[in-house]
């Protein structure tokens, strides 16, 4: 089992970067999700992991190896489809042992292996079954005890729930990590989920346009996400662009006034941009006095209600602002044209760009 | 109710195709049914009453068992080059890139487009011992004598290859097409190379695509009786040929139809043992 180390990883389609300059260090163990949007190069970086495709520059290191010029079948890793990829033709049994069967083991110990994958993931009474007689949930389970069955050093996953309806997803997602800790491999997860990203993984990368935007754990990614990308792509988020007033005061465009904690610099900058997550404004339904720093009226515009909260969008001196009220918040859901009264604590807006460092 | 009225809507699409097949085909087959059955006089009249006797002829006469042997030999031998030769034709197909594929398909059936006189010339003029390819391997001293290449079996095959080739192509091509690209990558990042994956995933899963083709080259070579006859010569051991001979011959039309019906129940019986394990393979594979 080892880990992975990128260097450099570049793909060119001469019109275009696929990838760019990817730098990244997967630890051993490590349950690391490459996440993004569709076409942002996450599947390409884990075929080019796979070896499948070939990085214009860069090196792949599995372990301290270097596998540039490795071709997959020499690789040793396990992987997981999207579409599952089962062999239609071959047994369950047959399937898990597909790839035991280039190992030159005896048939005694393929056995044994095939029944030690298959109760891995729970499913030892179906040996016998053909693929098309499993659901998607139980298709996926032999896919994963097929490429763990061959002892691989990473294992990777494409996009394995997105098939899997919402509940199932669930249960895959519980069931993928307790495997995944019970085996202890390293793992790198393809998703575009970002709930699915931030409940399972160690780390996760953010992929935008080719470039590793941020790499960090779930909850500095969210909270702490470095980039205007990040912060949109993971969660909802309202962003201002806002310019110094005094001290750590800062008046947004839309004209009201924001207060941040001490920029990290020392020095306040400019003009900034910050976020503030809908989740951390707090809501007064009785409106009264009048708006100061982190504390604004609004407008309700549309509200809608999913279950454990209440999506409210609102509307503060000409610009929107996204607020996830906690659900007994509201005995009915706030109707357009309500008046609301929107407040914050300082440490809740994030600096995310700095637009101007001069001070005047 | 609505689905019943769907239901008599594809009937009523399918009826005029049922009604040609019905007049021209299952008619003439049973009239030819009752035709072998007729008794005959010395001269080959047909006469009243009915009798086993053409058949005992077909399926006890020495000549015509060799007939029927080489008959299925040859269909079997045809069905297997054909086979092997469609494969990389089928690959190619599937692998090439969008814009040269209908190229390639129209390469493909060129020879189903050309009438089979022509054909057959054109294997006549290469073939022959004054031929094109003798007198390319005498010119370039490789042989000394001019090679028989026509008028025998050999040719036979060869004509029957070239012509059915795009029937086994076909099949194959779309059961290659079928196969879900991410099953040879996971069969690769399992261990196995390009071979192995070959024989382990593809040529499996195109097993579907093999047997239909099978099927059709094997009952066009076994009921073809031009092609055989222009390049083969009307003395070759075939039973289409034999068929043609009572017929435009002999005169023998009773026996001709008792030979027309072994040649079809034998190619309905390999459609049948063929079909049965189409269909085994295809339950097991897809449910």
């Amino acid at each position: 089992m080892s880990g992975i180390k990128l260097e450099g990883i570049s793909l060119d389609y001469g019109n275009h970067f696929a990838l760019k300059e990817v730098e990244l260090e997967i630890k051993q163990g490590e349950f690391f999700s490459l996440l993004g949007p569709s076409g942002c190069g996450k599947s390409t970086l884990l075929n080019i992991i796979a070896g499948f495709l070939g990085q214009t520059t860069g090196v792949v290191y599995i372990g301290d190896q270097d596998v540039t010029n490795i071709p997959p079948y020499k690789r040793n890793l396990g992987m997981v489809f999207q579409n599952y990829a089962l062999f239609p033709h071959l047994s369950v049994r047959d399937n898990v042992a597909y790839g035991l069967k280039n190992k030159k083991m005896s048939k005694q110990d393929i056995k044994q292996k095939v029944d030690e994958s298959l109760a891995l993931v729970q499913l030892e009474s179906y040996a016998t079954r053909m693929p098309h007689q499993l659901s998607g949930g139980q298709q996926q389970r032999v896919a994963i005890a097929r490429a763990l069955a061959i002892e691989p050093n990473v294992l990777l996953l494409d996009e394995p729930l997105s098939n899997l309806d919402a509940k199932l997803r669930k249960e895959m997602q519980f069931e993928l990590r307790r495997i995944q800790k019970s085996v202890g491999i390293t793992t790198v997860l393809v998703t575009h989920d970002q709930e699915e990203a931030l409940s399972l993984s160690d780390r996760i990368g953010i992929l935008g346009d080719g470039v590793l935007q941020q790499v960090g754990e779930p909850l500095e990614v969210y909270r702490r996400p470095a980039n205007r990308f990040v912060a949109e792509f993971i969660g909802q988020v309202n962003i201002f662009d806002a310019v110094l007033s005094e001290g750590t005061v800062y008046e947004t465009t839309a004209g009201f006034k924001l207060e941040a904690e001490r920029h990290e610099s020392g020095k306040q900058p400019n003009r900034v941009r910050f976020m503030l997550r809908p989740e951390r404004i707090f809501v007064e339904q009785h409106v009264s006095g009048e708006d100061t720093a982190n504390r604004v009226k609004a407008v309700v515009k549309e509200s809608s209600y999913i279950g454990n909260a209440i999506r409210i969008r609102t509307e503060a001196g000409g610009i929107e602002l996204a607020v996830h009220a906690p659900d007994p918040m509201f005995p009915v859901l706030p109707a357009p044209g309500q008046e609301l009264v929107l407040s914050w604590k300082k440490e809740d807006i994030i600096y995310l760009e700095v637009l101007d460092h001069e001070s005047n | 109710m609505k689905a019943t009225r769907q239901k008599k809507f594809y009937g009523v699409l399918l009826a005029p195709t049922l009604i040609f097949l019905g007049i021209f085909l299952l008619l003439p087959l049973i009239q030819l049914l009752i035709l072998s059955f007729q008794q005959v006089d010395n001269f080959f009249e047909v006469i009243d009453g009915y009798t086993f006797s053409h058949y005992i002829e077909v399926l006890t006469t020495p000549v015509y068992l060799k007939t029927i042997w080489q008959t299925l030999f040859v269909a079997v031998i045809t069905t297997v080059i054909c086979l092997v030769l469609a494969y990389p034709a089928a690959y190619l197909l599937v692998r090439s890139p969008k814009r040269w594929r209908a190229f390639f398909y129209i390469l493909l059936v060129s020879p189903l487009l050309t009438s089979v006189v022509i054909r057959t010339f054109a294997w006549i003029i290469l073939l022959a011992q004054n031929g094109l390819v003798n007198d390319v391997l005498m010119k370039t001293s490789i042989i000394d004598e001019p090679l028989d290449m026509l008028w025998n079996m050999n040719a036979v095959i060869i004509a029957y290859v070239q012509v059915m080739l795009p029937f086994a192509v076909l099949p194959i091509a779309t059961a290659m097409s079928d196969i879900k690209g991410n099953l040879r990558s996971a069969s690769m990042i399992l261990g196995s190379n390009r071979i192995s994956t070959f024989f382990r995933v593809t040529l499996p899963l195109t097993i579907p695509g093999m047997i239909s083709g099978a099927m059709i080259v094997f009952s066009l070579a076994a009921g073809s009786y031009i092609t055989p006859l222009l390049v083969g010569g009307r003395m070759q051991p075939l039973l289409p040929l034999s068929i043609y001979q009572q017929i435009m011959q002999v005169y023998n039309l009773p026996l001709a139809a008792a030979m027309a019906f072994t040649l079809m129940v034998l190619v309905f019986l390999v459609i049948a043992v063929l079909g049965y394990i189409l269909k085994k393979w295809e339950v097991r594979v897809n449910g």
